[in-house]
């Protein structure tokens, strides 16, 4: 460790003996932090935008986008531009939506409960909005509303239940809101919706099981842009609040104590960090089921790109959440075609090994 | 997430379900005796409902003494016990009822054993197309010693199946996408006939020509893409009971998100509600009727 | 037990004080114990503008707790806190992190910051809610980390540093704050000799060269000795006794603090008293 020159004080605004400051321009190897956010916005934001214009060219069936973008061709005839309009573009739509919404929620969980290993799912959200699309799959309910078909309308419902509880739980004590009690509250109601679900699979009836098991396995295959417009206001809602977040989320990631003593109103971010990340993971998953491993394994790559400063990962995450999620679709689409393996299978196979190869290289 | 196991035990048994069950050998234990079927067979218990069904249709419903959680025809089944089903067979329930013949599913080999053990005869359930049924029928007639019904049964069946398909003969045959389930108000979780089931056989029987017979699994799950791609002529949706009245509007809403396929556009969508259609029992041929009159409805006139 | 301090004669009404608590109470929440159990109670004290002031007394006594009131981190349970006249629980966070900064115990981010940003993140209080550190924070940052002597860890990641480095890295992102007053807790706890002696001199200087008012909380009898110009001397919640060191840091108020039987001198050549623990006494009325 090289010991402080001692060069005269009085050119350093805080005194000690250091050296003064035209030395200190080349001891810093990172950019400044506004060049950062510009580039890996630029950056992955290109990546997102060609995933979204390739993916929906890719599928089962080859399709040509000359006859697909024809107007000469009747649409009614045209079955290349139906795949393409129809199928395929509402898809990639809803998995850049899902996926970064996924993406998202999981930085702001991690951030907000200050561990690496929290996933959107961790809170109990994604339980809930599983009892209630499970509860309507099972019953076969046919009420909708708006854009908003039966079992999507039941799991927004329920994981508003799922986090209004955990929410409340948490912040009966006080103002702050203590993370340990989050966590345990998130934890307990995972565990006892898990055991509702399993009790509504019982009682339903084979068909029923079968699909109420298939929606758990996710699945970006809307048809339409419906469900994504039932979905958006939750979604814009989350964003603009994410927006406002990332300095208080790298504060609140030292503790609420250090991050009040620099100027973080505590309960107030955390409050907007659960109501925002836990709005987008109900929308996500309304949209399209619980579809795992996104929400962690995004965050950790992006980490491992641009450092943890959450300015930078929190839209990187974002973007690449969307880009990741419309990859891993078009694996689920083009794999065995024409057999479809559900998208949250892509998701963990690919999940899984990252994850073991992150625990080897930590050593 | 926490519901892992129960999903593997749903899966497994659904697979079990659609896929060859009970595969091999008799489907009745041969260990017993058969020089008195009838009092062999005089207490039945019944976990599967096409074959409570067979047994009612062949004289033998007044030997039924309990029957599944999903039993519902004929009538006379509501006033017996419940035992369970397939993956919730009480066989405590069903010893008590003192019987001496049980019929199981072919992937309840546990709860065989037990009966078997406790000197029960058990009759294995075999899913297959309508000849398996046809043979389960006749089977059923030799164990409840009721040969002559079950021939009659199974006979009549056989020409009425034949005689709908007379009718339809020589019609062109339209591609149709035979619809078991799908998320209510969506095409989501949509569950298709595949080519290797019964009711591709009634399919075929009915005068249609089914849209995945190429694929050689009990049922299909198609993505928005492959339905555009099969692009089906005639669109069938037939379920087992009816949530209520608005079917017809329910499945044409969900079905406009693709207007262009042949179906769609001209209007053939038609929703049949009924157990005929989807139990393989001998109501089968009122469900080849009913598919028959919704593909070639000028024949029926 | 003492409800009120006696105030002792060279209480600095002279100067006015920047942070004053004016009987000042407050319990940690916990299910088991009802009623709750005081950690501050009834405590008022001020802290004369541009001092160095130290909270001394033995572990448990409530030091921590009063600093964090004292920062606005906690809410008084009773009493109030106040920076300049203006009551800290009615102003915004961030205009208070503007005018006080804490360098606490320990620090644990649950991300691998680099040195540099743990730094950065002390000008949160300047910046506006969309606004990006500059060049000029970048340059403060700079002349923090310079000052703490640990601008070559600037891209290191925090966790991988020592214990004595972390620390000087802590108040560095304090400095950074550019607050009025500077709150630490047992800041040189885990620094070698040769760093406490640096550290104590740094703070020595903001002190007295640039106006920082430091409150200081320790158990450490010479570190506050050598520091602090004035004391406060805590015990199981309450304020034995307030003043200048010289007058409040005497063998009584050893024995009464630590149940220690201590010599109190004045030694010539550090410049300051130092206190030398001599013996171990049984709890006996004083």
């Amino acid at each position: 460790m090289k010991s402080p020159e001692a060069a005269p004080s009085d050119t350093s605004r805080f005194g000690g003996n250091a050296p003064a400051t035209a030395h200190a321009d080349t001891t810093s190897g990172t950019l400044p932090i506004r060049s950062r956010v510009a580039l890996t916005m630029g950056a992955f934001g290109a990546l997102t935008v060609v995933a979204c214009l390739t993916a929906p060219l890719v599928g089962g069936t080859p399709i040509s986008l000359a006859r697909a973008l024809d107007r000469s061709i009747p649409f009614a005839n045209n079955v290349d531009a139906q795949i393409f309009f129809i199928a395929r573009l509402p898809r990639v739509l809803a998995g850049a939506l899902v996926g970064s919404a996924l993406a998202a929620a999981g930085v702001v969980f991690q951030a907000m409960l200050r561990n690496p290993l929290a996933t959107p799912f961790t809170l109990g959200v994604s339980a809930g909005s599983s009892l209630g699309a499970m509860i309507a799959i099972t019953f076969g309910a046919t009420f909708g509303w708006g854009p908003l078909s039966p079992v999507p309308l039941a799991s927004l419902v329920g994981a508003s239940i799922a986090a209004s509880l955990v929410y409340w739980l948490a912040t009966r004590s006080g103002r702050a809101i203590s993370t340990s009690v989050l966590l345990l509250a998130g934890v307990t109601l995972n565990s006892f919706f898990s055991a509702l679900i399993m009790f509504v699979q019982y009682v339903a009836d084979f068909a029923r099981i079968a699909a109420a098991f298939r929606w758990l396995m996710g699945d970006l295959d809307v048809g339409s842009f419906e469900p994504l417009w039932g979905a958006m206001p939750l979604l814009l809602a989350s964003y603009i609040i994410f927006a406002l977040l990332p300095s208080s989320l790298n504060l609140l990631s030292l503790g609420n104590d250090a991050a009040a003593s620099r100027g973080v109103d505590v309960a107030r971010a955390q409050r907007l960090a659960f109501i925002s990340a836990s709005m987008a993971t109900s929308a996500a998953v309304s949209i399209a089921g619980p579809i795992g491993f996104v929400g962690i394994v995004v965050p950790h790559l992006v980490r491992l790109i641009v450092g943890v400063d959450h300015r930078v990962v929190l839209p990187a995450s974002a973007l690449f959440g969307a880009t990741f999620l419309v990859a891993c679709d078009v694996l689920s689409r083009t794999l065995f075609s024409p057999v479809e393996i559900p998208v949250g299978v892509v998701t963990a196979l690919i999940g899984g090994p990252f994850f073991l190869w992150l625990l080897v290289r930590r050593g | 997430m926490a519901a892992r196991s129960p999903r593997l035990i749903a899966l497994l048994t659904v697979a079990l379900l659609l896929g060859r069950a009970g595969t091999g050998a008799s489907q009745s234990t041969a260990r017993a005796k058969q020089d008195n079927p009838q009092r062999d067979a005089a207490r039945i218990v019944s976990l599967v409902p096409a074959l409570t069904e067979m047994l009612f249709a062949i004289g033998a419903g007044p030997q039924v003494v309990g029957v599944s959680s999903f039993d519902t025809f004929p009538p006379e089944v509501r006033a017996l016990p419940r035992v369970g089903a397939l993956l919730d067979p009480d066989t405590e329930r069903i010893l008590t009822l003192r019987p001496t013949l049980v019929i199981v599913y072919g992937s309840q080999q546990d709860a065989a054993a037990r009966f078997e053990r406790a000197g029960i005869r058990t009759f294995s359930y075999r899913h297959g197309g309508i000849t398996t049924i046809l043979a389960t029928i006749r089977e059923l007639g030799k164990v409840t010693g009721r040969n002559m019904e079950a021939e009659r049964v199974a006979t009549e069946l056989r020409a009425h199946i034949d005689a709908v398909h007379e009718r339809v003969r020589g019609r062109p045959q339209p591609r149709t996408l035979l619809v078991i389930d799908r998320e209510p108000g969506t095409l989501r979780s949509l569950y298709a006939a595949g080519g290797s089931t019964f009711m591709q056989e009634m399919l075929d029987a009915a005068g249609g020509r089914n849209v995945f017979a190429d694929v050689k699994r009990e049922s299909v799950q198609p993505s928005h893409e492959a339905l555009l791609e099969r692009a089906p002529d005639v669109i069938l949706e037939v379920r087992a009971a009816g949530v209520g009245a608005k079917e017809g509007p329910d499945a044409r809403k969900a079905w406009s998100s693709l207007a262009s396929i042949p179906a769609v556009r001209n209007g053939r969508i038609t929703v049949l509600v009924g157990e005929h259609l989807v139990v393989p029992g001998p109501r089968l041929a009122q469900g080849v009727e009913a598919l028959a009159r919704a593909l070639h409805p000028e024949v029926f006139r | 037990m003492l409800t009120s301090p006696p105030v002792s004669s060279a209480t600095p009404h002279a100067e006015p004080s920047i942070l004053q608590a004016s009987d000042v109470s407050f319990g940690y929440r916990s299910r088991s114990t009802q009623p709750r159990a005081l950690a501050v109670r009834n405590v008022s004290l001020a802290v004369p503008r541009g001092s160095f002031t130290g909270l001394l007394g033995p572990n448990g006594c409530g030091k921590t707790t009063l600093l964090k009131l004292l920062s606005g981190v906690l809410p008084p349970d009773s009493g109030r806190v106040t920076l300049s006249g203006q009551t800290l629980s009615e102003m915004s966070r961030r205009v208070v992190a503007s005018r006080i900064a804490c360098v606490p115990q320990e620090t644990h981010p649950a991300f691998d910051y680099t040195c540099m940003e743990m730094v950065l993140m002390g000008r949160h209080p300047h910046l506006g809610p969309f606004q990006l550190e500059g060049p000029a924070d970048i340059a403060i940052a700079r002349d923090a980390l310079a000052a703490t002597g640990t601008v070559h860890l600037a891209d290191r990641p925090y966790m991988t540093v020592s214990g004595g480095e972390k620390q000087r890295v802590v108040i560095a992102a304090a400095l950074a704050q550019e607050g009025d007053v500077l709150l630490l807790d047992e800041p040189t706890a885990s620094l070698d000799l040769g760093f406490q002696l640096e550290v104590a001199m740094l703070l020595k200087q903001l002190n007295r060269d640039r106006g920082v008012t430091m409150v200081l909380a320790t158990h450490d009898l010479n570190l506050a000795a050598s520091l602090c110009d004035t004391l406060v001397l805590m015990r199981d919640g309450s304020v034995l006794t307030q003043g200048a060191t010289r007058d409040v840091l005497t063998p009584a108020a050893v024995r009464r603090l630590y149940d220690v039987d201590a010599d109190v001198d004045f030694h010539h050549r550090a410049g300051h008293l130092t206190v030398v623990p001599c013996g171990r006494l049984r709890h006996e009325e004083s």
